[in-house]
């Protein structure tokens, strides 16, 4: 047995969203030479555009730095930078797989945060060791003594060896570097025993096939080997093995121990999944490395792409999405107002979002989302049990005995001059209290049961209005509860549109018919004839509006050399008209299929 | 047969609404302007020596803003190097505030033939609102001086405080003081003129209203003889304004000045909106056409369709397959049944339904690809 190159720290970064991960990331990578602080762009890590415009990491990304340790040694750090939302808790118990060691960050000024607690006890799960980082000292308003304190209260880590630091002007930052160098264990593991190496990512190159993202936990890979790895049958001879510098940098030859990327040549993204064991075709290893816990998709809906005869295209752009992102599940779909489609499960909404964006992006489809669902257990009459989480699968309401919808527990965490705010939008979504809990004096939990399909609706966003941004939200699933929903059809000019059924609750279908039917007639364009927008309950009628017929589209003065100018008005007119489906006779704008997300109040 | 176009660019001021290519502070331009037009007439009139231009147009800008020899000389040009028929349409636009007796008498006498009176609407305080440079009483003194001639009123609805009763006087005095046709066109808030100002602060009445009163305007122009030929402009019998129907029959025609236009052998190509450019090119003897694209068989069909469905004569499917060598109702057999609530074929011809006329843009897109 040999063990790993023992001067090696594989770690990772567990921060709150905005309190300065990335910057601190970028900063050790600076102090370490990896990068001049003139050829920095700003952020380095966060690479995809989404990432920088909203100032999230969403993907994981790792990174190799060298330090010459104070005890005179040459140390090789791989950090693994990871996103803080919610949402992507499982993008964070990837990288944690493939670390020993994690960083946690905490806001001097903000304390920390119900998400950020969520990670540091995945860390803790996965045994990693944790150096807790108090940030942002610089601040006017920097508390860094409460900070500690919070670290010891909440999550009963020692805090007294926490470096006080400031990733925005660089104080400190060696500080975290000799800890990191003290306190991280070396990786364990067996440089002569067979090939172990868990994907932890993986993306596709059009040149080189999917890159494998790996930490080897045992073993050696190098170029010309023959690998698989424990699900796949297909064996692959490697073509290229490296690091992370932090764009990939070929080496020879990856020893236990260490983190990089393995690229064979692989052509179909099926083949590997993220959380699989790569091993050694020729000498295999005979048990796999731990994968990841298999996620729930609990937010679900259907893309289609605004042009039908881009199916195809939308189906790879999944595929492609769903190789750096298992969580992303997809099915086939068919809708009759919008053709074929996908039913897509996702963690969460923001999660939904921003594979939405990506797809928009990163693949330039144009594409058609409906109504975010949950998935509801339905009893039906002859007592079977079905999951639905696409309303228009709804079986008819004589064939329903009863129905359930999954229900959460959720943590709010909020200063207490927004409690009455909090409480009331609770309240408005059926949620019911369970306990308040003043953490210090600025800080409030209050604990609520809530119907999952109530969250994923507007309730983010209302929380983070009524409060000014301060309150923050965690919530996991507790199971599913008997409760009185009914399906909200739409009908236009007289047809039921599919892609706008949705499944509410029976208290607020009025309301939300009534808004739907609003918001419907602003964003249905008028036609040559007049529209009634109905919302239906079992067939009875609940709300009406009239979109009424245009009475004026008509180029004014068509003289002369005008008339290319005029033709290029109608053309464009024309372009506008072919972005819209037809449901019935009637034509609409993708945007109306994102109306049933608006409401009327704030 | 063919048109001409001639554009003068100059103006007393410019109008609130106007996105034409004119310039009120550049008249002492004029000389020049007018010796680059006849020099570019020379030009085009050698190179169109086989054709038969049966309408003139002098547009603008105001054309009667120039001194009246200027607009003598310009006929007489046309004359000169283009081959004009004998009972060629010579049109003049004028604005009833620049104009006077000897003028028209000029304009006569050199073989102008219609006039087209921006009137816009009677009302004295809605002319202000649009920076019109004259007002009611002017108008009045300059169709009594066309008393007798062919002329044109150019009415105006969709005003800022514009009622009913307003446009049905714009109206009932272009009617009583003689004219034999009347344009009636709805105020367009164009990007960048100070109306879109007023549209922005929702000064302006909205489409419907804007329905209504055009509705009340064809009714009213209808009981007093006016027959409605194409979606904006109504006449008296045989006073259609040949020059404007050439343009929705696909005709060609040739235009002479800055930002003029022209559609000769299925290329329609523009001149440059530039003063400087255009005195520039004319003088080194090079035509100042910044934009040219020939239109296929394709854009043909769909100019053709756009065009004469905005007529009430509409599409003689029989003509328009001979022309293009193709089977219409075959070809947009999809278009035809999707608006076939909207559309009528009588005696061989598709036109739009009279109560659909003023939504004509969402049933003619259907045509295009």
């Amino acid at each position: 047995m040999k063990k790993p190159n023992q001067f090696i720290r594989n770690f990772c970064i567990i921060a709150h969203i905005d309190h300065g991960k990335s910057t601190l990331a970028d900063r050790l990578m600076e102090h370490t030479g990896q990068v001049s602080k003139r050829d920095m762009e700003e952020q380095l890590l966060d690479s995809m555009d989404i990432e920088r415009e909203r100032g999230i990491t969403i993907k994981l990304t790792p990174v190799r730095m060298f330090y010459d340790a104070d005890d005179g040694n040459e140390y090789v750090f791989n950090l693994i930078d990871t996103p803080g939302h919610v949402d992507f808790t499982y993008e964070v118990s990837r990288s944690l797989a493939a670390c020993e060691g994690a960083i946690l960050i905490v806001d001097a000024s903000q304390g920390i945060e119900a998400q950020t607690l969520a990670n540091v006890y995945l860390a803790l799960e996965n045994n990693l060791e944790i150096l807790p980082v108090i940030n942002k000292i610089d601040l006017p308003s920097a508390r860094p003594d409460e900070a500690k304190k919070e670290i010891e209260d909440v999550i009963g880590l020692d805090a007294s060896y926490a470096p006080l630091v400031s990733a925005k002007d660089g104080t400190n930052i060696k500080e975290v570097l000799e800890s990191a160098v003290k306190y991280f264990p070396p990786p364990e593991g067996d440089v002569d025993a067979p090939l172990k190496a868990l994907i932890f990512d993986s993306y596709y190159d059009n040149y080189k096939g999917v890159i494998l993202f790996v930490r080897l936990k045992d073993g050696k890979v190098d170029v010309g080997d023959k690998i698989t790895t424990f699900r796949a049958d297909k064996i692959y001879e490697v073509t290229e093995v490296g690091v992370f510098a932090p764009s990939m940098l070929p080496k020879n030859g990856l020893c236990a121990g260490e983190v990089g990327y393995i690229a064979a040549s692989i052509k179909s993204i099926q083949d590997v999944a993220v959380g699989d064991t790569v091993i050694n075709a020729e000498n295999r290893a005979a048990e796999p490395l731990p994968g990841y816990k298999k996620v729930q998709s609990v937010v679900f809906c259907g893309i289609y792409p605004l042009d039908g005869s881009k199916f195809g295209d939308l189906k790879d752009a999944l595929l492609k999405l769903q190789l750096n992102d298992a969580s992303l599940v997809f099915e086939p779909d068919t809708s009759q107002a919008l053709g074929f489609g996908f039913r897509c499960g996702f963690l969460g909404l923001l999660h939904m979002e921003i594979m939405q964006e990506r797809l928009e992006r990163e693949f330039n489809l144009d594409i058609i989302t409906t109504a975010p669902s949950v998935s509801y257990k339905v009893i039906k009459t002859d007592s079977e049990t079905v999951f639905v989480d696409n309303p228009s699968h709804l079986p008819p309401v004589s064939e329903i005995e009863s129905m359930e919808e999954p229900i959460v527990h959720a943590d709010i965490y909020s200063p207490p001059d927004y409690l009455g705010q909090i409480m009331d939008l609770c309240r408005d979504k059926r949620g019911i209290f369970e306990q308040m809990t003043y953490l210090d004096a600025n800080r409030v939990k209050l604990e609520y049961r809530l119907p999952l399909n109530e969250i994923i609706f507007d309730f983010f966003d209302k929380i983070k209005s009524r409060t000014r941004g301060y309150a923050s939200f965690d919530y996991e699933i507790t199971g599913y509860e008997k409760s009185k929903l009914v399906k909200l059809d739409i009908l236009l000019n007289g047809d039921v549109c599919d892609a706008l059924s949705i499944i509410v609750h029976e208290s607020s279908a009025y309301s939300r018919g009534r808004t739907l039917c609003e918001n419907l007639k602003e964003a249905i364009p008028r036609q040559l004839f007049e529209i009634p927008v109905q919302a239906a309950v079992g067939g009875k009628i609940i709300a009406r509006e009239t979109v009424k017929a245009m009475r004026k589209d008509v180029l004014a003065k068509c003289y002369g050399g005008d008339i290319t100018r005029k033709k290029k008005l109608l053309e464009k007119q024309k372009e506008g008209k072919k972005r819209m489906r037809t449901i019935g006779s009637v034509e609409v704008p993708s945007e109306v299929f994102m109306q049933i997300l608006k409401t009327n109040d704030e | 047969m063919a048109g001409i176009y001639v554009h003068i660019p100059f103006c007393k001021q410019k109008c609130r609404y106007c996105d034409f290519t004119s310039f009120p502070d550049k008249t002492g331009f004029a000389e020049s302007y007018m010796t680059c037009v006849y020099h570019e007439m020379a030009m085009r009139g050698e190179e169109l020596k086989n054709y038969v231009f049966d309408t003139l147009y002098i547009g603008g800008g105001t054309p009667s803003v120039v001194d009246e020899s200027y607009i003598a000389m310009l006929v007489a040009a046309a004359k000169k190097y283009f081959n004009m028929a004998e009972n060629a349409e010579i049109t003049i636009e004028m604005n009833p505030g620049t104009v006077s007796a000897s003028k028209i008498a000029l304009y006569k006498k050199c073989g102008i033939n219609r006039f087209s009176v921006g009137l816009q609407t009677a009302v004295d305080s809605q002319l202000e609102d649009l920076g019109r440079c004259h007002n009611l009483s002017q108008f009045i003194s300059c169709a009594k001086l066309l008393r007798g001639e062919n002329f044109s009123v150019d009415v105006m609805i969709g005003l800022k405080n514009q009622s009913l009763e307003d446009i049905g006087k714009s109206i009932d005095v272009a009617a009583a003081y003689g004219a034999s046709h009347v344009s009636m066109y709805a105020l367009t808030p164009e990007d960048g003129t100070p109306v879109y100002t007023d549209y922005l602060n929702g000064e302006l009445p909205d489409g419907d209203e804007v329905a209504e009163m055009y509705a009340y305007g064809v009714n009213k122009l209808k009981k007093l003889g006016f027959v409605r030929y194409e979606v904006s402009n109504f006449c008296k019998r045989g006073r259609e304004s040949r020059h404007n129907l050439n343009y929705w029959r696909r005709g060609e025609y040739i235009g002479i000045g800055v930002s003029a236009s022209s559609h000769i052998k299925n290329v329609r190509f523009t001149n440059t909106f530039d003063l400087d450019e255009y005195f520039k090119c004319i003088m080194t003897n090079r035509f100042p056409v910044i934009d040219s694209t020939e239109i296929d068989a394709e854009g043909r069909r769909e100019e053709a369709a756009m065009l004469a469905l905005r007529t009430a004569y509409g599409l003689n499917l029989a003509e328009f397959n001979a022309v293009h060598g193709c089977d219409f109702e075959k070809i947009y057999a999809e278009a035809l049944k999707k608006n076939s609530r909207y559309l009528e074929i009588s005696n061989g011809v598709l036109k739009i339904k009279d109560e659909f006329l003023y939504v004509q843009n969402t049933i003619i897109c259907d045509f295009l690809k």
